[in-house]
């Protein structure tokens, strides 16, 4: 792990004066010191509420919560009512001057399912943080976190970037709680592992790292939680960020984890033997370690039925090769090998080309650009212009281009097919990998025709064939487990013959695990 | 460059372009100018070479487990000889890829990139050999898997495609003198076959070890087919005029016409063929840089490589001064100078060492191991 051995070396190691000081300091018997020193944490923090109150008309308490991150009507019901009354049935016959015991304040009046006890100052700061009220009771060393935080999320939708046909619709949120819900809802068996990283030492960021235990060999769980711990960032507001940090290669091309919206595809992977990760406020959960062919498949690849899926995994392959090469073979065959097209088909080819002014490098180079801005235009563009763009990429670049003889008409369709070809890959990123490729693949065509098209291929293999993910080689679905290459990667067989998981943790090699 | 492992089938896949790559290129028409219509037999001839130099490889690697021939020619042949048995091998290894370099360049500038420089073409070739070596054998090993079947795959459909072109009667007359001719077709092959010695660089990092033998043998079997297929192939199409061809296979492919469409397949078929020669130099690459690294006893070999691609760049411009030259002295000279380095050296190494382990023999307790 050179990268984060690089990575820390470039960062100075902060001194800790930023701490909001004394979080370590035990809470005090004294109440009043204690919020003196919690109210000194959140100064000026006019969301932060604190709710002063006597329990039972004697004892003096307080509530601190964090406005809208409290569930305001349980607080209420649960807490504050069953304290706040005079003779409540338990402290029947008690004199005021009692001490009170919180066992039993905890087992008789606190009507709240999730109750934590902490001990220090740091420890109310972090519950406070993360939306539970913390009640502290005069004359206790020790106060109660109640688990009545909540907050306003989005509902659960369908994801928008990973459509099916057929499969789940449910998607990820922002909400850890719920995404972890909603694996645990499909997977009911204990051995489910859900491991919590703190992420950081300001953001706080909670990430869980998903397992199963007896699947996922503990090797993975182990080097991505060292990798995790790592980090060091002032903010995480994707998981992006964590994909980035932890990645095996960060200046490869390829994508080397698998990010997704949809329960069913970390399941199937969970169940595959790989760690899903989970960051709080992302819809986007990781799955590592993943090998190119995963990033080449399609849930909906399991779930039709498996005559279809083989032979869409198949159309799928053919247009991953069009989508890189195409363009590039054009260029080669046109500069250099103008013998490989027939005649007639040839004669076509260069009437259309007769009036244009670029050799085919620069023309393909020039409309191939143009399509990747029309492209970058039309994504981020509101629906209402989107179609605007689609006009002026039809009409203008498209038809116009042609007539007034800047670009031929094969061009057009070559870039076309290309584009239409990139649609097909299902994972964005593994596209957008092979759609940087393409560039300089087509140089390649222009210095060295077909050949140098080969070698371009042969380079970007052996970069990937060196490629690991998580210590995993990138093609490892391939080799060295053939039988599970012929199943369940050149094809997709019936799942009643899929039996063998794949065996994603063979022959790994250790000196990569940092 | 220890840790590095592959599978038996990975070798074996690494050894197939090894020899192959070349072989169907130039071979053929040297074979046909021997054995004429007999030509067909001679790789059979030639693959004993094969059988019997794997056989060597594995009693040496029997008998040196973990060694390569740079390290285990120093335990039988004593730290001087043995040094200087390394240091001719990495010689000849530097000149063989250097001359493997040189006929691929030939080849895609005689046939395809007029107009390129030769040396252009070939120093891009080194490149990317050099990335893969330096990416270590466990990269080759996989690159092998992906890539071999599509070569197997490509290598079939082109003798299918010539089937409407075969005429079978170019088979006949059948042994006309004797099976003298096809014996004689054999001298060039077999020094290819010679090439298995490589194995020997190659199974120190091979896990399943005990499979080696029998994977080896599967190399040359299919080696063997390969080049049986290929010489029927053009002789069936091309009759006794193969010999006057420089590359048989490729006129072949050239007849390719299918529906007025499938025509002119040879720049597929070259583009494919480039495919095989990158795993064959860069096996050969990885063997000499990997056994530079052992002669100078250092611990990485990643630091020559690409000092050792330009000098390989160099001495394959100097290795020939055309194509005509070359092609006299794979022939000739160099059939024999193959096999003499890659079967008789290591077959001599082995007598050597079974003399020594039977003088040793009369205490059992010390295995050559300990001895050394």
């Amino acid at each position: 792990m050179r990268f984060f051995q690089r990575g820390k070396k470039g960062r100075p190691s902060q001194p800790a004066v930023t701490k909001p000081s004394g979080t370590q300091d035990a809470l005090a018997v004294n109440m009043n010191d204690n919020l003196q020193k919690i109210q000194n944490i959140y100064r000026d923090c006019i969301d932060v509420i604190f709710r002063s109150f006597k329990i039972g008309g004697h004892t003096s308490a307080v509530l601190i919560y964090i406005n809208g991150l409290a569930n305001m009507e349980e607080m209420n019901e649960n807490v504050l009512r069953p304290l706040m009354e005079k003779n409540s049935d338990s402290r029947q016959g008690a004199s005021p001057t009692e001490q009170l015991n919180a066992t039993s304040l905890l087992e008789q009046q606190l009507t709240v399912a999730k109750v934590n006890k902490v001990q220090t100052i740091g420890e109310c700061v972090q519950y406070i943080a993360a939306g539970s009220p913390v009640l502290l009771i005069d004359g206790q060393s020790e106060g109660f976190a109640l688990g009545l935080s909540e907050w306003e999320k989005r509902p659960i939708e369908e994801p928008i970037a990973e459509s099916v046909i057929r499969g789940p619709r449910e998607g990820f949120i922002e909400s850890l709680e719920t995404n972890l819900s909603l694996l645990r809802r499909r997977i009911r068996s204990p051995l489910l592992k859900t491991k919590s990283v703190t992420l950081g030492k300001y953001i706080k960021t909670q990430v869980v790292i998903c397992y199963m235990e007896g699947i996922t060999p503990e090797a993975f769980v182990t080097e991505a939680e060292k990798r995790l711990q790592r980090i060091e960032l002032d903010g995480v507001l994707e998981s992006g960020y964590i994909e980035e940090l932890i990645e095996d290669h960060p200046y490869s091309p390829f994508p080397q984890v698998l990010n997704t919206e949809r329960p069913d595809v970390a399941i199937a992977n969970l169940l595959e033997g790989r760690i899903v990760i989970m960051q709080d406020g992302s819809p986007f959960v990781l799955v590592m370690p993943v090998s190119f062919y995963s990033l080449i498949q399609s849930s909906e690849d399991y779930y039709q039925r498996a005559l279809i899926s083989a032979l869409i995994r198949w159309l799928r392959y053919l247009f991953l090769l069009i989508s890189l090469l195409l363009p590039s073979a054009y260029i080669a065959i046109l500069t250099f090998h103008q013998e490989m097209i027939p005649t007639t088909l040839l004669l076509t080819v260069a009437a259309s080309r007769e009036r244009i002014p670029f050799p085919a490098l620069v023309e393909a180079l020039i409309m191939e650009v143009v399509f990747e801005a029309l492209r970058e235009a039309g994504v981020r563009l509101p629906k209402q212009t989107g179609a605007a763009v689609s006009i002026v990429g039809a009409l203008v670049i498209g038809q116009a281009a042609v007539q007034a003889g800047l670009v031929s008409a094969p061009m057009i369709m070559i870039v076309a097919l290309t584009g239409i070809a990139s649609f097909t890959i299902p994972r964005f990123t593994a596209g957008i990998a092979l759609r940087m490729l393409r560039f300089p693949m087509m140089f390649l065509a222009g210095s060295l025709g077909l050949l140098g098209i080969m070698l371009g291929l042969l380079l970007i293999l052996i970069h990937m064939a060196s490629l690991r993910s998580l210590g995993v080689p990138y093609l490892n679905a391939h080799v060295p487990n053939m039988e599970h290459q012929a199943k369940d990667v050149l094809t997709r067989t019936p799942w009643w013959k899929l039996n063998a998981r794949p065996r994603i943790n063979e022959r790994r090699r250790n000196n990569r695990q940092s | 460059m220890e840790n590095e492992k592959i599978t038996s089938v990975q070798m074996m896949m690494l050894l197939y372009p090894a020899i192959t790559a070349t072989a169907i290129l130039l071979v053929p028409g040297v074979t046909a100018q021997h054995a004429q219509q007999d030509m067909w037999l001679s790789p059979i001839w030639a693959s004993l070479i094969g059988f019997l130099t794997v056989h060597i490889t594995v009693q040496l690697y029997r008998l040196y487990p973990k060694k390569t021939p740079i390290e285990y020619s120093v335990d039988i042949a004593g730290p001087f000889f043995g040094k200087f048995i390394g240091l001719l091998l990495l010689f000849f290894y530097f000149h063989v890829t250097a001359i493997i370099i040189r006929e691929y360049g030939e080849f895609v500038v005689g046939n395809f990139l007029f107009r390129t420089p030769i040396d252009f073409v070939m120093g891009a070739m080194v490149f990317v050999c050099a990335v893969a070596v330096r990416s270590g054998i466990a990269v080759l090993g996989r690159l092998a898997q992906i890539l071999v079947p599509v070569v197997i795959l490509l290598l079939t459909i082109i003798v299918i495609l010539v089937f409407p072109d075969i005429e079978l009667e170019n088979m006949f007359p059948m042994f006309e003198n004797g099976l003298l001719p096809s014996i004689m077709g054999a001298a060039t092959p077999q020094s290819w076959f010679s090439e298995c010695f490589l194995m020997a660089f190659l199974l120190p990092h091979v896990i399943d070890e005990n499979h080696g033998r029998r994977w080896g043998n599967i190399a040359v079997v299919s080696i063997m087919l390969t080049l049986f297929f290929t010489n029927l192939a053009t002789l069936f199409v091309f009759g006794n005029i193969t010999a006057s061809f420089v590359y048989p296979v490729i006129s072949v492919v050239r007849y390719i016409s299918i529906a007025d469409f499938l025509e002119h397949v040879e720049v597929v078929v070259m583009a494919l063929w480039v495919v095989g020669v990158f795993l064959k130099i860069s096996v050969f690459y990885y063997a000499l840089v990997t056994g530079l690294a052992r002669w100078l006893n250092l611990s990485q070999y990643e630091p020559l490589v690409f000092s050792v691609g330009l000098l390989l760049c160099l001495l394959s411009n100097w290795s020939a001064n055309d194509l005509v030259e070359l092609t006299h002295f794979l022939g000739t000279t160099g059939s024999f100078y193959l096999s003499f380095v890659q079967t008789v050296i290591p077959l001599f190494l082995l007598l050597v060492a079974k003399w020594r382990n039977r003088a040793a023999s009369p205490q059992p307790a010390v295995s050559h191991q300990e001895r050394k």
